[in-house]
């Protein structure tokens, strides 16, 4: 069975009145990389997953899971 | 530069190249159809060293944008932020259909000559390098307009 790297991203963002530009800007990249993280279209790199967690105060296990 | 409006350069620009990608394929690949359209009209000599000397240089930039972070006048920062994770992550992926699409193509040609049909090792690199370029520029301008798209 498929496996995929769900997120909360969004919702997160959103409860810190945060924008894609303004958390991309946060963690070093463009407002696209977000973009496609919280669309589950793109799998960040265990680095990029650290910043955005500790950028919303959250762990990586927090922000991220895996879904079958 | 402020960090706000490095940000906002490299988003205009990064968009700016996802709508782009596709429109230099086709044009490149027009370019080498009207080529291979006139190879065997009698032309005098100069004219096809200028044709060739201009697939060339074209050539030589659309690989050097696909293997580097490209936009060479831009700040570092600038670039260095337009080629982020996911851009990599596209680039490659367009890098990965490019060879594909060369290898598909030099097996095209190779049976080609399996019926006694003449392909000069010139023209032969010629359509190899062309497909392989015009299928990574493609798939990597889906790819980044994809990731533009709003979710």
């Amino acid at each position: 069975m498929a496996e995929r790297l769900a997120n909360r991203l969004k919702d997160r963002r959103t409860e810190l009145g945060l924008t894609q530009a303004e958390l991309a800007d946060r963690v070093g990249v463009t407002r696209k990389t977000v973009n496609t993280v919280e669309n589950g279209v793109f799998t960040p790199s265990a680095t990029l997953a650290i910043k955005l967690a500790g950028a919303l105060d959250l762990s990586v296990e927090q922000l991220f899971w895996i879904e079958s | 530069m402020s960090d706000q409006s490095t940000a906002e350069r490299a988003e205009y620009l990064s968009r700016r190249r996802a709508r782009m990608l596709p429109v230099l394929a086709v044009i490149f690949l027009s370019q080498q159809a009207t080529f291979f359209s006139t190879l065997n009209s009698p032309a005098p000599h100069s004219a096809y060293a200028v044709k060739i000397s201009a697939w060339l240089v074209l050539s030589i930039v659309l690989l050097a944008a696909l293997s580097t972070k490209g936009f060479w006048l831009q700040p570092k920062e600038v670039r260095d932020l337009i080629d982020d994770e996911n851009t990599r992550a596209n680039r490659n992926e367009g890098m990965r259909w490019g060879f594909l699409f060369s290898m598909a193509a030099a097996i095209g040609v190779y049976a080609l000559t399996l019926f006694d049909t003449t392909v000069t090792a010139r023209d032969a690199v010629h359509i190899v390098m062309t497909i392989g370029l015009a299928a990574a520029l493609i798939r990597w301008g889906i790819l980044e307009r994809r990731a533009h798209k709003d979710g």
